[in-house]
């Protein structure tokens, strides 16, 4: 099998100072990879770097779009925008980012299927409350306003918004900072669910071990800007080999 | 140039204290640039080019980018027309159809059909423009993803790019609040399959008359600094849905003057007791029409 995404050796930096440095990644179809690492140690600036929000110094991505080979850090702008509507999808941490407050959910929802080119009303309508039901919000919130959305509903709308065209890969930055641990296991529970159902690849940057244990295949630990760690989520969290891994992995609050 | 050695020639009925203007207001070097901007509008239909626009002696929102577009494209054959809200007797009509027989000594006129520029705020004229006529408009917002998208530079790209999504989950956004499209006027309309063009705010009654017009449509919008332009005998679709397609609705009445079931139509209130009456918004249609009766 062919990876979907790949990253050489990447690098970003902003004037002297290490953003990220020399990453490697390879995620495979249906496969999620965990950033973990304390606050400054580079996760986001990566994320961004491989998303498309930022320009990386140097370095390669290679994105596999039906079988064919797209060096995304060389193409036309036109064309980045395009896959990053189309292939690619980033859920912020904050859903406010993400989401237009003065666009009701369904319009919210209804963007990406329109600016790929969908002009039917009615279709448009059935998809949006296809995704409400996949991301548990009650239908009749479909003409009401973001800001009345509690912030588990938001972040809920934030996925629905972005997986609504189907995109191969997600990336998602922190997507359970700020929530409390409820709604963060209900937003855990239903991204695990649509992982498995929707066989979706996923990049997902957090500093919470318990949620990259519960949802990653792989793992990359991060240390001021490089990664010091990498392997299965399993493997490395059950024996870390890395001292700044142990140091990370024993300090997790016990209940 | 030229202009201004007819226009010498011209002299003798200029009264002495208008020789101050240079011929239409603005200098030849100022004219120059617009009319630059023009051709550019005219090859790219719908893209917006900015211009350096003149501070005019009226103020914002009166018209200063239409007369400034009027201005450089006035010759002294020209027969200006100047209509707002269809009407030609309105002030902002009289005076600047009076502002350019000062400046430019032309011929002024009310018949659509008679005139070789028509500046106009808000409407098209009903009756068919024809080849080598040109129709002015005066634009307050030229952007037509402004009201989506408040950041400039953003909507540069999005033009660039085709990225026009955004503009129909307004549309979205209607038709889910009010069960049809709700917008009335500055109905977004794309140009030469292309561009998505903000068309200045005529009713979307007028939509339709812009599409295959064998007029030249000039639009000027001063405060903003842009110019755009649809050439003679282009492709101009008002953007809709499949299953909710664009309807040039109008009130369901008659011209209560001269009884036209076609034209659009100004709501006047009457009197104090609710009572309306409707009449033909572009006024020498329809004295026109009451003349050929």
């Amino acid at each position: 099998m062919e990876p979907i995404l790949s990253v050489q050796n990447l690098n970003k930096y902003y004037g002297d100072q290490v953003g990220c440095k020399n990453m490697n990644m390879t995620l495979y179809p249906g496969e999620v990879v965990g950033v973990v690492g304390e606050s400054g140690s580079g996760k986001t600036t990566f994320i961004n770097s491989i998303s498309g929000n930022l320009n990386p110094d140097r370095g390669k991505i290679l994105i596999n779009k039906d079988n064919e080979i797209i060096n995304f850090l060389e193409i036309s702008e036109s064309l980045k925008r395009l896959l990053i509507r189309t292939e690619l999808a980033f859920v912020h941490q904050n859903p406010r980012d993400g989401l237009r407050l003065d666009v009701s959910a369904g319009g919210n929802i209804s963007e990406r299927l329109m600016s790929i080119g969908q002009r039917n009303y009615g279709n448009i309508r059935q998809t949006i409350f296809k995704w409400l039901d996949k991301v548990e919000i009650d239908k009749s919130r479909v003409d009401d306003f973001p800001r009345t959305f509690s912030g588990g509903m938001l972040q809920r709308l934030q996925i629905a918004k972005n997986l609504v065209t189907s995109p191969k890969i997600i990336f998602m930055d922190e997507p359970t900072g700020g929530l409390d641990v409820s709604v963060q296991a209900k937003i855990l529970d239903l991204l695990r669910k649509l992982v498995r159902e929707l066989n979706l690849s996923v990049v997902i940057v957090s500093h919470d071990l318990a949620v990259i244990r519960l949802l990653a295949d792989k793992i990359i630990v991060m240390k001021n800007g490089e990664a010091v760690e990498t392997g299965l989520c399993d493997q490395v969290l059950d024996d870390p080999q890395h001292s700044y891994t142990q140091l990370l992995v024993s300090s997790v609050l016990q209940v | 140039m030229n202009n201004v050695l007819k226009f010498k020639n011209k002299k003798a009925n200029v009264a002495a204290q208008d020789e101050i203007y240079n011929f239409a207001y603005l200098d030849e070097n100022t004219k120059r640039m617009i009319r630059r901007a023009l051709i550019k509008a005219l090859c790219i239909p719908g893209y917006q080019v900015p211009f350096s626009s003149r501070e005019m002696p009226m103020p914002y929102g009166w018209g200063t980018g239409g007369v400034q577009v009027t201005s450089s494209c006035l010759t002294t054959d020209d027969v200006l027309k100047v209509i707002d809200q269809g009407a030609d007797d309105t002030t902002n009509a009289v005076s600047i159809r009076n502002f350019f027989k000062k400046t430019a000594n032309i011929e002024t006129t009310e018949k659509t059909s008679q005139a070789s520029i028509i500046q106009t705020r808000h409407r098209i004229p009903e009756e068919k423009l024809k080849e080598k006529q040109i129709l002015v408009y005066q634009v307050p917002i030229p952007e037509p993803l402004a009201f989506l998208e408040p950041r400039y530079q953003e909507t540069k790209k999005m033009h660039a790019l085709s990225e026009y999504g955004i503009m129909h989950v307004k549309l979205y956004e209607d038709i889910t609040k009010n069960g049809h499209i709700e917008t009335a006027y500055a109905y977004p309309v794309k140009t030469n399959d292309r561009y998505i063009m903000d068309p200045s705010p005529i009713p979307k009654f007028d939509n339709p008359k812009m599409n295959n017009n064998p007029a030249i449509q000039l639009f000027g919008a001063g405060r903003e600094q842009r110019i755009y332009a649809i050439p003679p005998y282009t492709e101009v679709t008002s953007i809709d849905f499949e299953d909710y397609p664009f309807d040039p609705s109008k009130a369901p009445h008659k011209c209560s003057i001269c009884g036209s079931n076609d034209s659009f139509l100004d709501e006047i209130i009457t009197d104090d007791d609710g009572n309306r009456s409707f009449i033909c918004s572009d006024t020498n249609y329809c004295n026109q029409r009451m003349k050929d009766k």
